[in-house]
């Protein structure tokens, strides 16, 4: 009587009860078979110069995948560090003897001990067996990388202060080419109609392709307009003087755009270096910002000199 | 300057009265364990009324919970990935999704469902059954309430949140196995490798322990909330409302104190 | 009454069954935790002790499906169960008020096989309703 009565509990019960149990049986047989349970233990020794960045627990890892870890440091008897592994015997099939050991120490996440083997069909390493570990630390590059890229800035920052040589030689062309392009603008004054100007600025156009070459472009203005040639000529030698300064300026855009693009790429090497850090340090940012602003301060530089340009097609040569 | 005085008291009577509840909570929970030592409990009535207790406290909800469960942990699962693999994180993926699901969050869901669920009933139940008497009658009967009505509700209540508590964290695993590898056995091991990492000895046993006292907290709190009823009908809803305030106290402070062994 | 409470198996008002279980399981919680018999053993013997009291039909009725004098023969059955030298009812109109209960309680008592004193304290204004 009582078994019909608690029947359905205790059978739904029974049933929750050995579901559960069997499933969590499961479970606890997969962790020790996890765990190496049912394993023997493989053992491997690392020598190194220095335990720095080890310690125990630190993991190896083959083709991205952990296959064992740290389990102790210690001193040999020459003071060498004798770092011990420990592997699943499942995972000793990896090792050979040509296998290579390199400590990883990205800047984002812990320390691990990476193994290359390039021929898996070469002999397996043995049990118990000492191989060397290398080291490739990127957070000691770096800094190195850093202070480099610094002093290049620093050199670019120097050339485009305020006071610099850049700002100082506009400022001289700025009074030059506003004398030029004054009331009695230059072309107009020594062409004498519009037509002919015009003609003249489209070739001038033509010639600011050729920017980089300020004796061709002299030498344009020569065969162009004679006349003006004499005048600038004539005048205090004010063509030169421009001209001088023009070649200053693009001597000194020259070096910043070099000592740019020695940043740029020790940049993109620092990235690739660092490529699994995707967010990026700290210092990679600022660096960055710093190369940014640099970049920034050396555009407005060339609008600037593009702005003044006593040649250039701008509002500020006016044409009637 | 009678404010303060006032003021001061409220809090002397409040810190007087968390005490004596603490009290009071200990005082039961340690006579049910040395009951739970004397042989004369470890009859057939006992088992069978434990045996309903985890009839009604988790095989009932069996398909509720497992369905609420894998929807939350799906959810989880499918935001951590979806984060890890954005910041180019894949990597710490599954052990991100097994620490934050089997190990924190599903073990408290559950034990909130449980104390909803069960915690509140058994508030209800023992705070009617002290106002009608009843208690009283078994007295006079001689048959001991705390093993006949309260011992078989505790260890019904461990059972559960713990068998529960499992089986949620099997099914989150086997989700977010399937999840980040899809329907292969290819990252078996790498997945075995993560899971051993994550399961040594000192988080296995933590988890069980925490998973009990859960169990312990949202059937003892709400039994010894029922006892503390005044004998008027109309303190029972008071009663349950005091009882499961308390239930989430103690899970709370459960699981803030078992994040703070394990991490600190 | 409390000091009593030893000798004396009471039937009152305010010893109720326990609601959730049916009235064999409330007469059979005695010999269970009493007298250590196992579950079987216990629900034979308070269904037994329905039987003899001729109630045997309401065994498997919990607290609130009984009629009030369906609960005061659970009540007296459990008191009966406890086997003790007395028996006291107290206050038996407050329970039994669907039946004459005097009469009602002399037809129980007349059945139950088990001895002893039973005892009935009720109203001095209801004495008119025992026969002398």
């Amino acid at each position: 009587m009582n078994a019909a009565q608690s029947n359905p509990f205790h059978f739904k019960v029974g049933l929750f009860v050995a579901f559960s149990l069997l499933l969590l049986s499961g479970f606890l047989v997969y962790l020790l078979h996890a765990r190496g349970f049912f394993e023997d233990t493989y053992r491997l020794k690392l020598a190194a110069a220095t335990a720095d960045g080890v310690a125990p627990g630190v993991p190896l890892v083959f083709s991205g995948i952990e296959i064992g870890r740290v389990s102790a440091l210690g001193l040999n008897d020459d003071g060498g560090i004798i770092i011990q592994v420990d592997l699943l015997e499942r995972n000793a099939k990896w090792l050979r003897q040509s296998s290579t050991f390199t400590l990883d120490k990205p800047i984002v996440g812990g320390a691990k001990i990476r193994v290359d083997s390039p021929d898996l069909k070469a002999e397996p390493l043995p049990d118990n067996s000492t191989m060397l570990l290398l080291t490739s630390d990127i957070s000691k590059e770096i800094p190195v990388l850093v202070e480099r890229v610094k002093a290049i800035l620093a050199n670019v920052e120097h050339l485009t202060r305020k006071d610099g040589e850049i700002v100082g030689t506009l400022a001289n062309m700025q009074t030059v080419t506003g004398r030029m392009t004054g009331e009695y603008g230059m072309l107009e004054s020594v062409l004498g109609s519009p037509d002919k100007a015009r003609a003249v600025t489209d070739s001038l156009d033509k010639t600011r392709a050729l920017i980089t070459k300020l004796d061709g472009l002299t030498l344009k203005m020569d065969g162009m307009a004679a006349k003006a040639d004499t005048w600038l000529f004539a005048r205090d030698g004010m063509a030169a003087q421009t001209k001088a300064s023009m070649v200053q300026i693009r001597a000194m855009l020259d070096d910043a755009q070099s000592s740019l693009k020695k940043a740029d790429a020790l940049m993109a090497n620092a990235v690739e270096i660092s490529s699994d850090v995707k967010a990026g340090t700290q210092d990679i940012a600022r660096l960055r910002a710093e190369i940014d602003d640099a970049v920034r301060k050396a555009n407005a530089l060339v609008n600037e000199i593009n702005k003044k340009w006593p040649f250039a097609r701008d509002p500020e040569v006016k044409l009637p | 300057m009678n404010f303060l005085a006032t003021s001061i008291e409220s809090l002397g009577a409040r810190f007087v009265g968390w005490i004596s509840v603490g009290y009071g909570l200990f005082a039961f929970a340690g006579r049910a364990a040395l009951l739970l030592l004397a042989p004369s409990t470890w009859n057939r009535a006992t088992y069978d009324v434990v045996i309903k207790q985890v009839y009604f406290t988790a095989v009932q909800i069996l398909h509720v919970f497992l369905g609420y469960a894998l929807v939350i942990s799906w959810l989880l699962v499918t935001i951590i990935l979806s984060t890890a693999r954005e910041f180019g994180l894949t990597e710490f993926a599954t052990e991100m999704t097994i620490r934050v699901l089997v190990l924190e969050l599903l073990p408290f869901l559950t034990a909130l469902f449980i104390a909803l669920r069960s915690g509140s009933a058994i508030n209800t139940e023992v705070a009617l059954m002290r106002v009608n008497n009843e208690l009283d009658a078994l007295a006079h009967c001689k048959v001991p309430p705390m093993q006949f009505e309260f011992l078989p509700r505790l260890i019904g209540g461990v059972i559960s949140v713990v068998a529960l508590a499992s089986l949620a964290g099997l099914l989150a695993l086997l989700l977010a196995y399937l999840s980040i590898y899809g329907l292969t056995m290819a990252g078996l091991s790498a997945f075995t490798q993560t899971v051993a990492r994550i399961f040594d000895f000192r988080i296995v046993a933590g988890l069980i322990i925490k998973c009990a006292l859960f169990g312990l907290a949202v059937t003892l709190i709400p039994v010894v909330s029922g006892l503390e009823t005044p004998r008027k009908l109309f303190m029972v809803p008071v009663s349950v409302l005091s009882g499961m305030m308390r239930v989430f106290f103690a899970i709370v402070v459960i699981e803030v104190l078992s994040l703070a062994l394990k991490y600190i | 009454m409390a000091a009593l409470d030893d000798s004396v198996a009471r039937v009152a008002l305010e010893l109720p069954l326990r609601a959730n279980l049916t009235a064999r399981d409330n007469i059979a919680l005695i010999p269970l935790y009493q007298r250590h018999l196992n579950a079987a053993e216990s629900t034979r013997q308070a269904q037994a002790m329905l039987d003899g009291l001729g109630h045997g039909d309401i065994a498997g009725l919990r607290d609130p499906d009984m009629t009030p004098a369906q609960r005061f023969v659970t009540q007296l059955a459990r008191a009966l169960m406890l086997k003790r030298p007395r028996l006291v009812i107290d206050r038996p109109g407050a329970m039994l008020y669907d039946v004459p209960y005097p009469a009602f309680i002399q037809r129980l008592a007349a059945r139950s096989e088990i001895g002893g004193t039973w005892e009935i304290f009720d109203f001095d204004w209801n004495q008119a309703l025992y026969p002398q």
